[in-house]
């Protein structure tokens, strides 16, 4: 029977949910966030980490994930400095995977013969991380809600067996669901709670702190400790503590970067240097596996 | 007569990578057929959607005939093993096999009788390979297998003959089936040939054919705009991406907010084209309207389509507004000293130095030009302050342009915005080029200033990378020159660049910079010239002992001599050259030690007086010619010379008892060819 009432609007966190259920049904670990600055789902050693070596894994999360560069002190109805993703990682990628990734959307409420969704090339890469792949981005009605990426590098390393992953903006996703022109305006929960309750103060602080206040000596500074933290580390050939200090370098870098004070030549040197202690940290991980 | 009908399922498989795989597999299958001797139908038909790659061939025998053939085997005294493997391999008995002697001594023979075999039999087993062939411009592997494709290989349908054709691509069996719904791969249907699979397909509104998409996309388009009294730019690009991202396309009309249109045209004709593959509609006057054309994968029962598309431009807009809105009013000048902070490459300072290395070349060409100094220097100054400005970070394709359109809103001159606004002008072969001196000027010396600099540092381009697109630079250098008709001293620019470097500090080989950079400009010319399809011999002659300062003349003179060069003017021309010059090749010894005039007191008779008067005209004439120099009416007078140049080789034996004659007649026909050598050298040229 179809109901004759309008449906209720799927919020911010029953979106969360239902994405939870579905993929946990699919048979994913479902984790928690990584407690660390990172800059998307991907950083979380869940994705990178597990995703290199033979050994099976499915998992799904959320991850906050911070861009530094992207903030506009809650002003702009579509950018923030922290957003969140929702990160699907299935190793080896499954033969049913676009039939699993459709049929999640129809446990939000996007049904596929309704909705105009397309697979648009878009080849990823993450220079930091040495990784690469090829897949797409999905749109739905001309809105980018997903990447969808099979893993074809990761840490300097090729992948094999090759992983697949899925990963959809939340607020990006929502907003579509829940017909809304301002990420500010989306429905968090049932209360009336809104996305700008929850948020916007934090936008607006964080975004004078990345492009106003953060001390830049002092990170430089901090950079470098860093980096040698890591590299000792991986001496001792402790991966994960390791892979730790470098997301660090790496948001550091990203704060650095969004005050303005790296030049582009500066910048593709401390991309490099990150790249490297991802490669060394892989190296120790695989050898960790076998 | 039977049919190959092949489907190779996948997921979705990028446009240009669908193109690159319908062009392989038509060239490999096509391969296959001639090698083995199959009679086919050559226009046969490759077809795809985003999911499915189908070949269709038909017209194909079911049977081919191979005429008998002795097959050579090991030689006699080789070892009893080999002539096992022989009989073995051959599938046949010892009973069978013969010797017989041969140029390279004696061999077994084994007579393979003529017999017929089947074409079905024959692409069970060559099919795999010929996948296997389609070399991919990008792909990538899946799963925990080793094939790479596109994107993830899911099923291959092959049927001959309306029977399926049974083999194995890696992973994967092909059969009679595939799937009848691309986006969630279910439900495998079996058929038995091409038609029923189209005519089932057609049923749904997915079309396999891409031509008849893209014909059904256009039409629909056509009907719209004429009922709308609209436009659309002409587009191949997009809408050949279009065609091949949807297999039932639907046309849909969606408009945005019409205060957007405020917004500078070509940020909303970005937006929509690059980043949301839409297609921007025009007014009659070829100003953009708020219409544009969604191209859908879907019927839009609902309206969602329509309603998410329009929601989806109006927040890129919007936000490609709150950009606008706060950097048109951020003063260009105030900023300039910004760009101290902004590195314009490792080794070649900051975009502040140079701006200030702009000015000053810019500067020295508004003197050639006879522009204003005060406006190009304010041009130079201003043009890469948007580099810093946030919509050039959403919208990096429009640097300069965007500029443009804050210096006009600031209140600029005119010339001064369109500068800006071109300065990146040509970019290539095929690219725009600027027409208005100070955009010329002002794209020079950006040009020029890069050069030296890249040249300098030495990240010259190497035979295979140009990772800076150094070439492109140089052939846009040499369009702007030849295309406009400029008459710029490059050399002198050059060196003047070179002083400007040294005075910011840079250690830069002068004379290094400068021959090596001449050779490259001048290679680029070279291709410049075969591109515009002129004759190789042509350009090198025209580019024979070039001199950096005249690009234009040599564009000009092979332009005109390849126009000409069937027609009487060329013909003669080179045909007096040449059979002067032919004679002088062969005396060497005596050319080389040249007075490089005759002596007219040497004279035996009235054919060499005339043809002497005839060279001192022509001299006459190339001397009084200056700056304004008409190319074709320099080679009508070259070319006169046909009646004194034929008399005098049918009525004088140039080579005369008397050597002081002979040496004379040489001179006579030196002086020729060097006055010929005012056009170009010809001896490069293929009479």
């Amino acid at each position: 029977m179809v109901s004759k009432i309008k449906k209720k609007t799927l919020s911010f966190q029953d979106t969360i949910f239902n994405l939870q259920k579905y993929w946990s049904k699919k048979g994913c670990v479902i984790l928690q966030p990584y407690d660390l600055e990172v800059g998307a789902g991907t950083f979380h050693p869940a994705t990178t980490l597990r995703s290199l070596g033979r050994k099976p894994w499915k998992t799904a999360y959320v991850q906050p994930s911070r861009r530094p560069t992207d903030g506009r002190y809650g002003d702009n109805p579509n950018r923030l400095q922290h957003y969140y993703q929702f990160q699907v990682l299935i190793k080896p990628s499954p033969k049913e995977i676009k039939k699993m990734y459709l049929n999640s959307l129809s446990s939000i409420g996007i049904n596929h013969e309704e909705h105009d969704i397309r697979f648009v090339e878009d080849d990823w890469e993450s220079p930091t991380l040495g990784a690469a792949g090829l897949g797409w981005e999905v749109w739905c009605d001309g809105m980018e809600v997903t990447q969808f990426t099979y893993f074809q590098q990761m840490a300097g390393v090729e992948c094999k067996p090759v992983s697949v992953e899925i990963t959809y903006g939340l607020e990006r996703l929502c907003m579509f669901i829940q017909n809304k022109k301002s990420v500010f305006d989306l429905i968090w929960n049932d209360e009336g709670i809104t996305y700008k309750d929850v948020f916007h103060q934090s936008e607006k602080e964080f975004s004078a702190y990345n492009f106003e206040y953060a001390n830049t000596d002092n990170l430089f500074k901090i950079f470098e400790m860093l980096e040698e933290e890591t590299r000792s580390l991986v001496e001792k050939k402790i991966s994960l503590p390791a892979y730790d200090q470098c997301l660090k370098c790496s948001h550091v870098f990203n704060i650095l970067d969004a005050r303005g004070v790296i030049s582009v030549a500066q910048r593709a040197e401390y991309i490099a240097r990150i790249r490297e202690l991802t490669k060394s940290i892989g190296k120790v991980w695989i050898e960790s596996q076998s | 007569m039977s049919e190959l009908f092949v489907e190779l399922f996948s997921e979705e498989i990028p446009a240009r990578l669908q193109i690159n795989a319908r062009n392989e597999l038509k060239k490999n299958i096509k391969n296959f057929f001639i090698e083995n001797q199959i009679k086919f139908n050559e226009n046969f038909n490759v077809y795809s959607t985003p999911n499915r790659l189908v070949l269709l061939v038909d017209k194909i025998p079911n049977e081919i005939k191979l005429s008998s053939e002795e097959i050579r085997g090991p030689n006699v005294n080789a070892p009893e093993k080999a002539l096992e493997g022989f009989i073995r391999s051959n599938n046949t008995i010892l009973e069978k096999i013969f010797k017989k002697n041969t140029e390279k001594g004696e061999f077994y023979f084994f007579k393979k009788e003529s017999r017929k075999i089947k074409v079905s039999d024959l692409l069970e087993k060559n099919l795999s390979e010929i996948l296997a062939k389609i070399a991919w411009n990008k792909s990538m592997k899946w799963a925990n297998y080793d094939l790479y494709w596109g994107r993830p290989l899911k099923s291959i349908l092959a049927i001959f003959n309306k029977k399926p054709l049974n083999f194995v691509f890696n992973h994967i069996n092909s059969s009679n089936k595939t799937f009848k719904d691309k986006s969630l791969e279910e439900g495998m249907k079996t058929f038995k040939d091409f038609n029923s699979y189209l005519k089932f397909f057609r049923k749904k509104g997915i079309l396999i054919d891409q031509d008849l998409r893209k014909k059904i996309i256009q039409n629909k388009i056509n009907e719209i705009i004429n009922k709308k009294n609209l436009k659309i730019e002409h587009n191949d690009r997009l809408v050949d991406e279009i065609v091949n991202i949807v297999e039932k396309p639907v046309v849909i009309v969606c408009d945005f907010d019409k205060k957007f249109l405020n917004v500078p045209s070509e940020i909303l004709i970005t937006t929509m084209q690059t980043h949301q593959k839409y297609l921007p509609t025009f007014d009659k006057k070829n100003n953009l309207t708020n219409n544009f054309f969604v191209v859908s994968d879907i019927k839009d029962t609902k309206g969602f389509v329509k309603l998410g598309n329009e929601r989806v431009i109006e927040a890129r807009l919007s936000d490609a507004e709150f950009f606008w809105e706060k950097n048109k009013t951020q003063n260009l000048v105030k900023q300039v000293d910004k760009l101290k902070n902004i590195n314009y490459f490792k080794g070649l300072g900051s975009y502040f130095d140079k701006i200030q290395r702009m000015r000053k070349l810019s500067s020295l060409i508004s003197d050639d030009f006879l522009i204003s100094k005060d406006k190009i220097e304010i041009a130079s100054s201003i043009c890469k302050v948007d580099l810093m400005s946030d919509l050039v970070g959403e919208f990096p394709e429009l640097q300069g342009i965007v500029g443009g359109h804050f210096a006009k809103f600031q209140g600029f001159d005119k010339e001064v915005c369109l500068a800006v606004s071109e300065q990146y002008l040509p970019n290539g072969m095929e690219s725009k080029l600027p027409k208005k001196m100070y955009s010329v000027a002002l794209s020079l010396s950006d040009k020029l200033d890069s050069l030296v600099g890249f040249f300098g540092i030495n990240l010259k381009p190497t035979s295979s990378k140009d990772p800076y697109a150094i070439r492109r630079m140089a052939i846009s250098l040499v369009r702007l020159i030849v295309e406009n008709e400029t008459k710029i001293k490059l050399k002198d620019l050059i060196i003047y660049t070179c002083s400007v470097y040294r005075d910011q500090g840079y250690d830069f080989d002068t004379k290094k910079i400068q021959n090596e950079l001449s050779d490259f400009i001048i290679e680029r010319l070279k291709n410049y010239l075969k591109e515009k399809k002129i004759r190789q011999d042509i350009i090198e002659s025209s580019t024979f002992l070039l001199g950096l300062d005249d690009l234009l003349k040599a564009y000009k003179k092979s332009l005109c001599l390849n126009k000409n060069i069937k027609k009487e003017i060329g013909f003669e021309t080179i045909a007096a050259y040449k059979r002067s010059s032919n004679i002088l090749n062969t005396e060497e010894k005596i050319s080389a030690g040249s007075l490089g005039f005759a002596d007219p007191g040497l004279f035996k008779n009235d054919y060499e007086k005339k043809l002497y008067k005839k060279i001192n005209d022509i001299r006459k004439y190339f001397l009084s010619i200056g700056k304004d120099e008409n190319y074709e009416e320099s080679l009508i007078i070259l070319s006169s010379i046909k009646k004194e140049i034929n008399d005098f080789f049918d009525n004088v034996i140039v080579n005369d008892e008397d050597i002081i004659i002979k040496k004379n007649r040489l001179e006579l026909l030196n002086m020729l060819c060097k006055t010929f050598d005012n056009y170009f050298n010809f001896s490069k040229i293929n009479a």
